[in-house]
């Protein structure tokens, strides 16, 4: 049972779904206003790369997260401007800036780190809430929780209230599902997206600072693996909206938990390989999507270039 | 458009017939070498990079030429291989077990050409080895230094050195295969010689890239009680050491010296000098002392060792590593190539 | 006009390449001669672009369909696995036989592989980037298993992760005898490639069923109107889709390889969906641009060995260029017409 509902494995959980968690919220911001971004992967990328960077060379935890957040959303201006001005196709878009990406921080990773970050550098500390110590699980839980793990669930929280409880976030869910009437009454659709796409960008690579800045304080090319990926598919997995994306990032975290939990435990002879281990994450989810979300929407508009009358 | 389509048309032409004049090479008969990575790549800190160490420092230390080519897919070593042959390469090197077969293909095509493949052998249309008289198999015995790394890390726990107390001692591989699994079967042999009652984990991270993923595994290890964790896993490694630095406690490196990863947490490093496979080999080529066939580097000729060790480590704990690498050379100690412990 | 604009993107490539210390013009020309210079490197090319196009037409039949395929790079691996597996376990079998065996039973294994996504969209509403995206890494850990010292790991494997070689009957042979190139690897692959760009073609224009699948990719009126219910045409093509890329996976095994590696193949699937894109999901366009993505590919490689520019500088001169050819108009004007993907996607 501990090993599967144990507070460490609950813990694991958390910080696992964190980068994937950043990456489902950028991915709903985005695609609520109608431009999807396949290139959640690549700005995931540059905040891991520019965010240890940043934190090696001023010092500053606080400032690579800003450098971080800053380099994600110049990746994803790249994108703004091609998907939304140049109305360029988004699918390929955001391949080619995932191929940019990986090229940029793996180029500089071997001119700048070719024998590793150095050790000193500064990290992101965890939340110690010492009072929770003696709460059996919770603590164990949440005790010890890096701060970047608590900033994914409160963006996850704003983020729910400004797209469903403010005149903001309803603009920009009209932009995505019905551009042409939006605009109809003043919106301006293109500022709209453009925003959404910077902040798809930014969001990203928190989930890139929490890979390298809190966890590991190191790089590796492609270390972010997929991630981005993922957080799109918790994206659609929580039907477009944070706690959404929150939740379906946590079954993924859970079942990646789970595949490291259950390594060397034998059922009787029967021992699973550690590989096929590693499908449980991905199973999973399959599984938790076709039983219990089912059927979802997308906004209408997304991934839809949009032309104003006067073109 | 037209006359600046022409005119891109040309300076490419120019360009090519530049490059071409650039091969034919006018100058004396030096000695030209090209290294093919595997896909790993040459930042995955681990092989590939220290065979392009190697490179570099024969360059440097003999002024030979060389070259290298990243393998972007599997598809690509062949090709990447026959591009130096055909350029009359005098020396191309493969590193990976990867590349067993697409070095036995292209060899064989160029049999005045000379090859080195690390860690492995060609490998015939059948799957088997055959020895080519213009390959050299550059293999290494990894669970030399595994096990003298091993040594360190059993006393330490037996002791309860430092911040070792729980007798645990754990591993993680990137992937089970052998070539990554004798590191590890050395650490555990060493373990059991020399500390029955110290209790082994093992697991692996099924990647050589994820950092977070390798971290999991080492704070799962630490969570049942590991003080000592040492690691073969490329990228995904690092963020086993990241896990041990965070829970103050100890962490083994491997390939090469990773004590600047994270002072005072790597206590030591089980160092595989494929930098100096490489240099030796292009070493032999100048100096016409090439041999084809299996090449072993180990404890005897300082193809393995072990790297910085740190001040936490007590000297007599020092001195019996070293003693166990004297042994191992001497043939004293046969480390095994099994791991006892699975994952 | 696109030239234009790749020739900018070319040249914005050329100064980063001059200020990381190379010469972009001795590097271009590597390029080029990489990809095109000899005949042995055409063909090389070419080897490339097989996978490429087949994977390419996989991603493309979603895409008119509707769907948003990401999976390919799954199935190519299961269709892989399965002409691996059946190569290798009838190796006496006399190529007559055994060829088309293999090659059925790696488009039907590819294409099962594909339909799980469509049935799962088709009975429970469930997002098929969502199926595809996860299918993708199960299979990779699959063969991880499959070919470790797992069930399909060669006994003289020697450490190296790779299943038994598949009979002498299974092999596709080689198409330009090495008298004539020397070395050369192209095989019989390509001439299946083109035979499926043809089939491609003529299923979706030229059969009642393409048209069907062609209208349920504009969008649920018009198959309403033609009388069409979308959701029992998506097994069938998930299947046919996992079918092209179980096909690809099957050439790189009995035309380049006759065995299966683990990591074998990585990312021809993903490259696929920009070269479904780039070719506006037709099967000329989806032809040349999996020659421009493997002229890259190999050039790229040779723009290393030849002229020291980094592989990753490479990667962003290549990303440069796609970025621009993405945002030309004709590209665009095209993406809206047809049942554009990003639509699929949502």
């Amino acid at each position: 049972m501990e090993l599967l509902i144990g507070a460490g494995v609950i813990a694991a959980t958390l910080r696992l779904a964190t980068p994937i968690a950043f990456a489902a919220l950028g991915g709903v911001i985005t695609e609520r206003s109608g431009v999807t971004n396949i290139a959640l992967e690549g700005c995931m990328l540059f905040g891991a790369f520019f965010g240890i960077l940043a934190a090696d060379k001023t010092g500053s935890a606080p400032l690579a997260v800003l450098i971080g957040l800053l380099a994600g959303t110049v990746l994803a201006a790249v994108h703004a401007v091609a998907s939304v001005t140049w109305r360029a196709d988004q699918i390929v878009t955001g391949m080619a800036l995932n191929i940019l990406a990986l090229g940029v921080t793996s180029y500089l990773n071997y001119e700048i780190y070719g024998s590793g970050v150095p050790s000193g550098v500064p990290l992101l500390p965890a939340l110690n809430l010492d009072f929770l110590a003696g709460v059996p699980f919770v603590g164990g839980v949440i005790g010890h929780q890096n701060v970047l793990v608590w900033l994914a669930l409160v963006l996850v929280i704003v983020l729910q209230l400004y797209m469903f409880r403010t005149v903001a976030g309803l603009r920009l869910r009209a932009v995505g599902e019905h551009p042409r009437a939006a605009d109809t009454v003043g919106i301006d659709v293109r500022r709209t997206r453009y925003w959404a796409v910077l902040a798809s960008g930014g969001l990203a690579a928190l989930g890139g600072v929490y890979l390298t800045v809190a966890d590991t304080g190191s790089f590796t090319d492609g270390l972010t693996n997929g991630r981005g990926f993922i957080g799109l598919a918790a994206m659609i997995f929580g039907r477009w909206t944070p706690v959404g994306a929150l939740v379906a990032s946590l079954i993924f975290g859970y079942g990646d938990a789970l595949s490291v939990s259950l390594q060397g435990v034998s059922i009787g002879d029967l021992r699973i390989p550690v590989q096929l281990l590693s499908t449980i994450p991905y199973l999973l989810t399959i599984l938790a999507v076709a039983g219990f979300v089912g059927r979802s929407r997308p906004p209408a508009a997304d991934g839809v270039p949009y032309e104003s009358e006067g073109h | 458009m037209k006359r600046l389509l022409a005119l891109a048309f040309i300076s490419v032409l120019m360009a090519t017939n530049t490059a071409c004049g650039n091969l034919g090479g006018l100058g004396g008969p030096s000695v030209k070498i090209g290294l093919v990575t595997d896909v790993g790549g040459l930042n995955d800190k681990g092989f590939n990079s220290l065979a392009n160490q190697g490179r570099l420092d024969a360059a440097k230390d003999f002024g030979v030429e060389t070259s290298v080519t990243e393998s972007k897919k599997q598809e690509d070593y062949v090709p990447n291989l026959t591009n130096y042959a055909q350029q009359n390469y005098d020396l191309v090197v493969g590193v990976g077990f990867l590349m067993t077969n697409s070095i036995w293909k292209v060899a064989k095509q160029f049999p005045n050409i000379k090859f080195a493949l690390i860690d492995g052998a060609p490998a015939n249309d059948k799957g088997d080895t055959e020895n080519l008289p213009n390959v050299a198999n550059l293999f290494f015995k990894e669970q030399e230094p595994g096990y003298v790394v091993g040594v360190i890390a059993a006393m330490m726990a037996k002791d309860k050195v430092g911040k070792a107390t729980h007798n645990t001692v754990c591993s993680m591989g990137g992937i089970p295969i052998p070539s990554v699994d004798r590191w590890i079967a050395g650490y555990q042999d060493a373990v059991k010689t020399i500390s029955p009652t110290t209790t082994i984990l093992h697991g692996y991270s099924n990647d050589f890239v994820d950092q977070a993923k390798g971290k999991e595994v080492g704070l799962n290890h630490i969570s049942k009680g590991c003080d000592i964790l040492f690691q073969v896993a490329g990228g995904s490694g690092l963020g086993y050491i990241a896990a041990a630095k965070e829970k103050g406690v100890y962490a083994i490196g491997v390939d090469a010296d990773q004590s600047d990863v994270a002072p005072g947490t790597v206590i030591t490093s089980a160092l595989k000098r494929v930098n100096k496979a490489v240099y030796d080999t292009v070493k032999a080529v100048k100096d016409k002392a090439y041999k084809a066939g299996d090449n072993f580097f180990s404890a005897t000729n300082d193809g393995i060792g072990i790297g910085k060790v740190d001040a936490v480590v007590p000297a007599n704990i020092k001195t019996a590593a070293d003693q166990a690498l004297t042994d191992i050379k001497s043939g004293k100690i046969k480390p095994k190539t099994e791991i006892q412990v699975k994952g | 006009m696109p030239i234009v604009s790749v020739l900018a993107a070319l040249l914005a490539g050329a100064v980063l390449i001059l200020i990381s210390g190379s010469n972009p013009i001795r590097g271009y020309a590597a390029l080029l001669r990489g990809a095109f210079g000899s005949p042995y490197n055409i063909t090389e090319t070419l080897v490339i672009a097989v996978p490429l196009t087949l994977a390419g037409i996989s991603v493309a039949v979603a895409f008119r369909t509707g769907l948003f395929n990401i999976g390919a790079q799954g199935q190519l691996l299961v269709g892989a696995l399965a002409a691996g597996w059946t190569g290798a376990q009838f190796p006496e079998l006399p190529g007559i036989l055994l060829l088309p065996l293999t090659l059925v039973s790696a488009v039907l294994a590819g294409g099962a592989w594909g339909a799980i996504a469509g049935w799962l969209k088709a009975a429970r509403g469930v997002n098929e980037v969502i199926t595809t995206i996860m299918q993708n890494y199960t299979v990779v850990f699959v063969m991880h298993w499959l070919l470790q010292n797992g069930p399909m790991t060669a006994p003289n494997a020697a450490g190296t992760p790779a299943s038994s070689p598949i009979g002498a009957g299974a092999i596709l042979p080689i198409i330009i005898p090495n008298e004539i190139v020397p070395l050369s690897r192209l095989h019989a692959g390509v001439v299946l490639a083109i035979a499926a760009v043809v089939v491609f073609w003529f299923l979706m224009w030229r059969t009642s069923l393409g048209y069907e699948l062609r209208a349920v990719g504009l969008g649920a009126r018009a198959a309403a109107q033609a009388g069409i219910d979308p959701r029992r045409r998506m097994v069938l093509v998930m299947f046919i889709a996992g079918g092209f890329a179980g096909l690809a996976g099957m050439i790189q095994v009995s035309g380049l390889f006759h065995r299966v590696f683990d990591g074998f193949s990585a990312g021809f699937g993903f490259d696929a969906i920009a070269v479904a894109l780039l070719g506006k999901n037709s099967p000329v366009g989806i032809t040349l641009a999996a020659v421009l993505f493997a002229a890259f590919a190999r050039g790229g490689t040779i723009m290393q060995a030849d002229a020291g520019v980094s592989s990753h500088l490479v990667e962003v001169v290549e990303a440069t260029v796609l970025l621009v050819i993405a945002a030309e108009a004709i590209v665009r004007a095209l993406a809206v017409r047809r049942g554009t993907p990003a639509e699929a996607l949502a």
